[in-house]
């Protein structure tokens, strides 16, 4: 039968296959990365509470702080990106285990809620000093933590689970390099206000690590990709946005005193930059490969189902 | 207002009522909910009037769109859209290998339409629960509740769900989910002359089109197969079965379809999974080198 010949590689008309997702690549770009960055924020704000106790230094402050950039400036972008962005509440309808954008939507809610209300209670200690303010703060930081780190994620997810070929061909890898970009930003934004230098050096060790993690998993999506037969030959490109900062940041970890941390701010600017223009990229690449046939036929071959 | 004198000609119903299950009549079905419905379409048959695509649009009230030539055979829709929810395309493939080789050129044509898939991807993406399953196992977004996301649209693995930029709402084909309360066949498979497009009980459909394609093995026809049926081409990835469903003479990708679609929702697990252990992992490496130094 035709159908079990494989295909010659002709298209019809070379015309699309697929639609391409009709976001605003620079508005839902920038609330995957504020996403990310907020929940990454809470998050390490969390840790460093943690490890050091009652006497919180002011890392936490601005985690907290930080953590609500998403909930204000990210809902601001989600709204703004429907075409009936009257209805937006219509997102609290129902929750679905299938939709990342369902999930999201509450994880939003929840992040928000959980980020204002311990926002405040810092805000709240820092002027009143009673301290059962800033023992709660301590109690609400958690589940604002785990959702904060919920918030770094569920972006990949949502893009992988959509039948355009590049979000769907590596899931897993895309996750990671949403979540380790995430980590990354959040801890150079703590590093750039930060006045104690060893604080400053360890959250640059952190977002080194994260960044480290981040090449990995993009030459692992690169390599998914190429496995999928759907490869781009523009690789080089994807690994620079995240090697410049790298060795910047490792540069800056070496070397003493003022050039270090002179480094170590222009590597964060460049690693938050970096982690912004990735996620519109992101899109835009994948917005190109739903466009063109012969990609997404090519995606849609049996070799690339899923193994039972 | 001015009126054609036409429209005086026929002012009263020569009926005295609707026709009740007038679908029994057409298509030799009666429409009750609970059960699954879908298309059949055989390509076989088809001679590209586009009818159905017409009868769609007028049935559906939807705008024109894109009008111009494209050059690509007779097909000048393109593809489906918000505003096009039957779509003929046309490809042709040389010469025919019969009698009357040197005079005809040879041709396929479908009529291609939403898939109305088991598993749906759209209704599976929409947050809103503005896409859902109709008591006549169809898949219809619901335009009061959507709120023009737009999730749908890349997830669907066949390219049909699109947004509408003129009312900012998710739009597809509802296999006539209006006509179908109502009792009476979809616009486009009532319009299909050759009846290509074929209306009626899943189950009883399929059966149907086994025994055609069976019908055209005997007869020579080798390559004809079907496309979105149980286990067939088309129906992969954990979609399970399409009811709207094709017969097909030609490679899926011949006709812009792809031959091994997946379940996007398959994908968020492992893809969830994997960024929390990232960032997770992260933290407890994080609360070690603070640890460490505090």
């Amino acid at each position: 039968m035709t159908e079990q010949s494989a295909w010659d590689g002709r298209t019809y008309y070379d015309e699309p296959q697929l639609r391409p997702a009709p976001f605003n690549n620079a508005l839902v770009g920038s609330y995957i990365f504020l996403a990310g960055l907020s929940g990454a924020a809470q998050l390490l704000a969390t840790v460093v509470d943690s490890a050091h106790g009652p006497a919180a230094p002011p890392t936490v402050r601005r985690g907290r702080y930080l953590a609500l950039a998403a909930p204000v400036l990210g809902t601001l972008c989600l709204i703004l990106d429907l075409h009936t962005p009257r209805r937006f509440y219509n997102m609290l309808r129902l929750i679905k285990a299938t939709s990342p954008m369902s999930l999201g939507s509450w994880g939003l809610v929840g992040f928000s809620v959980t980020s204002a209300v311990t926002a405040s209670l810092q805000f709240a200690a820092d002027r009143l000093r009673f301290s059962w303010l800033r023992s709660l703060a301590r109690l609400t930081q958690i589940p604002a933590a785990l959702t904060g780190a919920f918030m770094g994620t569920y972006t990949a997810s949502l893009l992988s689970a959509t039948s355009t070929p590049l979000w769907a061909a590596a899931p897993k890898s895309l996750a990671v390099r949403f979540a380790s970009s995430a980590a990354a930003s959040a801890a150079v934004a703590l590093g750039l206000g930060e006045r104690n230098d060893r604080r400053r050096r360890d959250l640059d060790s952190i977002a080194v690590a994260a960044l480290a993690v981040e090449l990995a998993a993009t030459l692992a999506s690169e390599h998914a990709e190429c496995q999928a037969g759907i490869g781009d030959p523009s690789h080089s490109q994807t690994a620079r946005p995240i090697a410049i900062p790298l060795v910047l940041l490792l540069t800056s970890l070496v070397l003493p005193g003022r050039l270090g941390r002179t480094l170590s701010a222009v590597g964060s600017l460049a690693l938050l930059g970096g982690g912004l223009a990735m996620r519109i990229r992101v899109l835009h690449r994948g917005d190109q490969s739903a466009r063109q046939p012969y990609r997404s036929l090519r995606f849609a071959q049996l070799d690339n189902l899923p193994r039972t | 207002m001015e009126m054609h004198p036409r429209v005086l000609d026929h002012a009263v119903s020569d009926l005295d009522g609707l026709i009740a299950d007038e679908a029994e009549l057409t298509a030799g079905v009666r429409i009750r909910p609970g059960r699954s419905y879908g298309f059949f379409t055989d390509t076989t048959v088809c001679i590209g009037c586009k009818a159905c695509e017409v009868a769609c649009k007028e049935w559906n009230n939807l705008p024109a769109d894109g009008i111009g030539l494209t050059g690509h055979s007779y097909d000048n829709t393109t593809a489906l859209s918000a505003d096009s929810w039957r779509h003929v395309k046309f490809i042709e493939t040389g010469v025919r290998d019969d009698m009357a080789q040197p005079f005809q050129s040879g041709w396929l044509m479908m009529s291609d339409v939403c898939k109305h898939c088991h598993n749906a991807p759209c209704l599976e993406a929409c947050p809103t629960g503005a896409l859902f399953r109709t008591e006549f196992d169809t898949v219809v977004v619901q335009q009061d509740i959507c709120n023009g996301c737009g999730y749908c649209v890349p997830a669907c693995p066949f390219g049909v769900v699109d947004i509408s930029l003129l009312d900012g709402k998710a739009h597809k084909c509802t296999l006539c989910y209006d006509r179908l309360k109502g009792g009476l066949e979809p616009a486009c498979a009532k319009a299909c002359p050759t009846d290509s497009i074929q209306f009626g009980e899943l189950g009883e459909l399929q059966e149907r089109a086994r025994r055609r394609e069976a019908e055209l093995h005997r007869r020579g026809v080798t390559n004809a197969y079907l496309y979105g049926a149980p286990g067939e081409a088309g129906a992969t990835g954990g979609l399970e079965h399409l009811n709207a469903f094709f017969l097909l003479t030609a490679q899926p990708e011949t006709y812009n379809l792809p031959r091994a679609p997946t379940r996007p929702a398959d994908r968020v697990a492992p893809s969830l999974a994997a960024g929390i252990a990232t960032v997770l992992g992260l933290a407890v490496a994080a609360l070690s080198l603070f640890t460490r130094r505090a």
